[in-house]
């Protein structure tokens, strides 16, 4: 079976295309952030004591920490469109700055010390509620991103879909975290990353079969 | 021909250039025979070198003109190879058949040598399970009887071990 006549006709039908570059994508996750975040700040789910609690360093942990795994987990996405580019080693990087910021997380509990006992700090009624909201703020990155790889050449598919939901998933838990006014930090470690974990889980699980090229 | 005379012509073939295009796809297509030939048998190159430049025609902008053009197609090349091993992992087919020493008889024992420098470096119960369902045609129950593997076992062992001859392509560690 010769490949000539395919040669061919690719070349006849020929377009011009626009270079896919990684910057243009990321201004674009970049544009999505800034809209979304303004949407919490501006439509009233902004907490109503955010001035009070910029003040206690657990506000700074979880904003900080998150705000560090979604840009590690975005560059990594990006760069992994880019068939000659693997995601792993960002992968790694990502999961070692989640244990890094869970153990950060334990020095913040350990200073802000409190009496209340361990399920009246979990307090799953409303965990569960922050945790159905993380979820539902990642999505908008879940699709950003998921459009993005399928225009891309991911050759690691599992690895490029365990990025773009640990991207996802810290985006949306970031923008949810101005919303939140929960402080506690074994609640937060709890719930937060109940709610990432599920997202990044089901990305993984769905993105490879709609990415495959 | 250099490695910069590809990059310069994928580059005229993104701004629409269809004879740099032509010329592109020529070359690549020679390269992507003699890549599948070490790695399928040969009934299947021609395919494979097909689906590959789809590959290439659909996902062409991702081309960097910066990049090398021999990295990028290789990685695409790649890529599409474990498309392969990974279907034949849910088609009732065998990667090869008993017919090794029939026409193309290098090109087969290329192919083999490769796959069996892949299996070597798995833990012998998943080279075992992969080489009887996978090789040599057998089913799970008869794998299962022939190993003292559970059937589930021999399942996952064939799961794990293509995904651990998967990992190996992607990090380059099959036939050059």
């Amino acid at each position: 079976m010769s490949t000539d006549p395919l040669i061919d006709r690719l070349a006849t039908d020929l377009r011009p295309v626009r270079r896919r570059t990684p910057w243009r994508d990321a201004t674009i996750l970049l544009a999505l952030g800034v809209i979304e975040i303004a949407c919490v700040l501006t439509l009233g789910l902004m907490r109503p004591d955010l001035s009070h609690a910029v003040q206690t360093p657990s506000f700074w942990w979880k904003t900080g920490s998150l705000a560090v795994i979604a840009a590690v987990g975005g560059a990594t996405t990006l760069l992994s469109l880019d068939p000659t580019r693997s995601p792993r080693r960002g992968l790694r990087i990502v999961g070692m700055l989640a244990l890094a910021a869970l153990a950060l997380g334990w020095l913040v509990d350990v200073v802000q010390v409190d009496p209340a006992g361990f399920w009246r700090r979990i307090d799953p009624a409303h965990g569960i509620v922050c945790a159905r909201k993380i979820v539902e703020m990642s999505l908008p990155a879940v699709l950003a991103l998921g459009l993005l790889a399928r225009r891309g050449a991911p050759v690691d598919a599992r690895g490029t879909a365990w990025a773009v939901g640990v991207t996802a998933a810290a985006f949306g838990a970031l923008a949810f975290a101005l919303a939140c006014p929960f402080d506690d930090p074994l609640y937060l470690a709890v719930w937060y990353s109940v709610a990432c974990g599920v997202v990044t889980l089901a990305t993984r699980l769905i993105l490879p079969i709609l990415t495959r090229w | 021909m250099t490695e910069a005379d590809w990059s310069r012509w994928m580059a005229a073939a993104q701004a629409g250039d269809a004879d740099a295009y032509r010329r592109v796809l020529g070359e690549a297509q020679a390269w992507l025979k003699r890549f599948f030939l070490r790695r399928l048998p040969p009934s299947m190159v021609d395919d494979a070198v097909q689906d590959t430049l789809l590959a290439v025609h659909e996902k062409r902008h991702t081309f960097d003109p910066s990049q090398k053009f021999g990295a990028w197609i290789a990685a695409i090349a790649r890529y599409k190879w474990i498309d392969r091993l990974r279907a034949s992992n849910r088609a009732e087919t065998t990667l090869l058949d008993d017919d090794l020493s029939v026409e193309g008889h290098e090109d087969q024992v290329t192919t083999a040598h490769a796959l069996e420098r892949l299996l070597g470096q798995l833990k012998p119960g998943q080279a075992e399970a992969i080489r009887l369902v996978k090789l040599h045609g057998l089913s799970i129950e008869e794998a299962a009887r022939r190993t003292g593997q559970s059937a589930t076992l021999v399942k996952v062992n064939i799961h794990r071990g293509l995904n651990r001859m998967n990992a190996m392509v992607m990090r380059g560690g099959d036939v050059d």
